[in-house]
């Protein structure tokens, strides 16, 4: 799980080239504080563009939702991005760069993964908020009602899905980068349950022995900061401003790790996905959910009152396995008929259907969660329309 | 017989790298720093780091001190 980037912002220039992936359209605008539109534009950099980080605060995000409308229940308008990331310096030119996305093949990994298996048109962030609560959703299916970057605190008997793997006999790892970048948001389990976290380092290293665990969670680095040899390791989050190139590297080893190992690669589905969209524009309203049974404190909204019965901003999300067609666009909002619409939840919901079966200690949420291993075709294609890394 | 396609992979440019960010650019690092924090207050004295967290002012340094705390949490159960 990668930090920050909504789906427009990355894969939303890709609509040129498959008119299934529902990205830009080109002509996307936001007033900025001129009242001037500041448009889309294939112009994002890997680094030094958005600095200062987009506020992606939840009070933040319903401004980036709901400007020039009354708030929810109205439909989001996606009216508000410029506008909030003026707020954080009062430059109208930098604003702009809040549209700003990246053109087709500028990110080769991303980009090429996306059209070669599977891609989400409808796969939300949990929470319109940061990173802490939505990741929560991809761990618990829920973040107990927080909506913050503070730590959680487990309120009922809900258990993250590494233990209900280990109850239930299977195996599961989550996998940090290294000890400098750790894990977020699971600390607790860090002190609680040592046993389910290994490094990135042992991830490539169980790949290659065929020993990755049934379910597996890979976090990338949070932090530029030294190696054990005295070397430079670069944050491979993306998260703004790191440099989005290091997070590519990253995603291709993981990826590479997977595809080298011929057992693995036919037994092994990777889901590529963000937490949440980084304060970055994208245009797909949020959809309505069903609660998780919790309200948000009011002093954490802004006096919103937020039954986490919306979702937040669009992310990528791309699912890759042999098992998976060629070229698969999973429809979401924008199609009625057909479209289905996939949050963090979806990841519990997911894992225990597949490897648990009937699980009822849960919230609603993710009970109704929608699971996306039916992705997966009964015919395995061949070698060589698979791509391979080669790293330069 | 045909090959793979293959996705080449750019190395990300040397000057990406800036240790010395000041922890106020990032809200996550410094919650993250925070949630170590929250921990540590319930390490005995002499598993705790000493790093004031007010000393922490930069990404390298946040890193350090997670290094630190992240060593002394994930150990095996009755691991010393």
């Amino acid at each position: 799980m990668m930090e920050n980037r909504s789906f427009d912002h990355m894969l939303g220039a890709l609509h040129a080239e498959d008119a299934r992936i529902n990205g830009l359209a080109g002509n996307e605008t936001n007033p900025d504080t001129a009242n001037e539109p500041a448009q889309v534009a294939p112009q994002a950099e890997f680094q030094s563009q958005l600095d200062p980080d987009p506020d992606h605060s939840f009070p933040a995000v319903q401004k980036q939702l709901f400007f020039g409308t009354p708030g929810p229940p109205a439909v989001a308008a996606m009216q508000g991005f410029v506008q909030s990331y003026w707020d954080q310096q009062h430059n109208v030119a930098h604003s702009h760069k809040i549209m700003y996305c990246f053109a087709p093949g500028k990110l080769p990994v991303l980009h090429t993964l996306a059209q070669s298996y599977a891609v989400f048109n409808g796969w939300f962030s949990s929470i319109p908020g940061p990173t802490v609560c939505n990741r929560a959703f991809a761990h618990y299916g829920t973040s107990f009602g927080q909506v913050n970057l503070d730590i959680f605190y487990v309120k009922d008997a809900s258990e993250s899905i590494y233990e209900r793997m280990l109850a239930a006999g299977r195996t599961t790892k989550l996998y940090y980068f290294d000890p400098s970048s750790s894990t977020q948001e699971v600390v607790n389990l860090l002190k609680n349950q040592p046993q389910i976290f290994g490094t990135y380092q042992q991830f490539l290293e169980d790949c290659k022995n065929n020993a990755l665990p049934d379910y597996s969670f890979v976090e990338p680095n949070y932090s530029d900061h030294p190696g054990d040899d005295g070397g430079e390791l670069l944050a491979s989050d993306q998260h703004p401003d790191h440099d989005v190139q290091a997070g590519e590297v990253f995603i291709a080893s993981i990826y590479d790790a997977i595809r080298q190992n011929p057992d693995l690669w036919q037994s092994t589905a990777l889901l590529i996905t963000y937490d949440e969209h980084g304060g970055i524009y994208d245009h797909v309203p949020p959809p309505a959910c069903i609660p998780d049974g919790f309200h948000a404190p009011l002093a954490d909204t802004n006096n919103m009152p937020f039954a986490f019965d919306r979702l937040g901003v669009r992310v990528p999300s791309i699912l890759v396995s042999p098992w998976i067609a060629k070229g698969t666009v999973v429809p979401g909002p924008e199609d009625p008929a057909n479209g289905r619409v996939f949050e963090h939840a979806s990841i519990p919901a997911t894992i225990t259907q597949h490897f648990i079966g009937n699980y009822d200690n849960r919230t609603p949420r993710e009970k109704a969660a929608q699971t996306f291993l039916d992705l997966l075709t009964d015919e395995m294609r061949p070698d060589s329309d698979c791509p391979t890394i080669e790293f330069e | 017989m045909a090959q793979p396609p293959v996705i080449r992979v750019p190395k990300p440019a040397r000057s990406s790298y800036q240790p010395n960010r000041p922890l106020s650019k990032s809200s996550l690092l410094q919650s993250q720093v925070k949630h170590f924090r929250d921990l540590e207050k319930d390490l005995p004295p002499e598993r705790q780091t000493g790093i004031p967290i007010d000393s922490i002012t930069t990404e390298g340094q946040a890193a350090e001190y997670i290094r630190r705390m992240t060593v002394q949490l994930h150990r095996p159960p009755g691991g010393v």
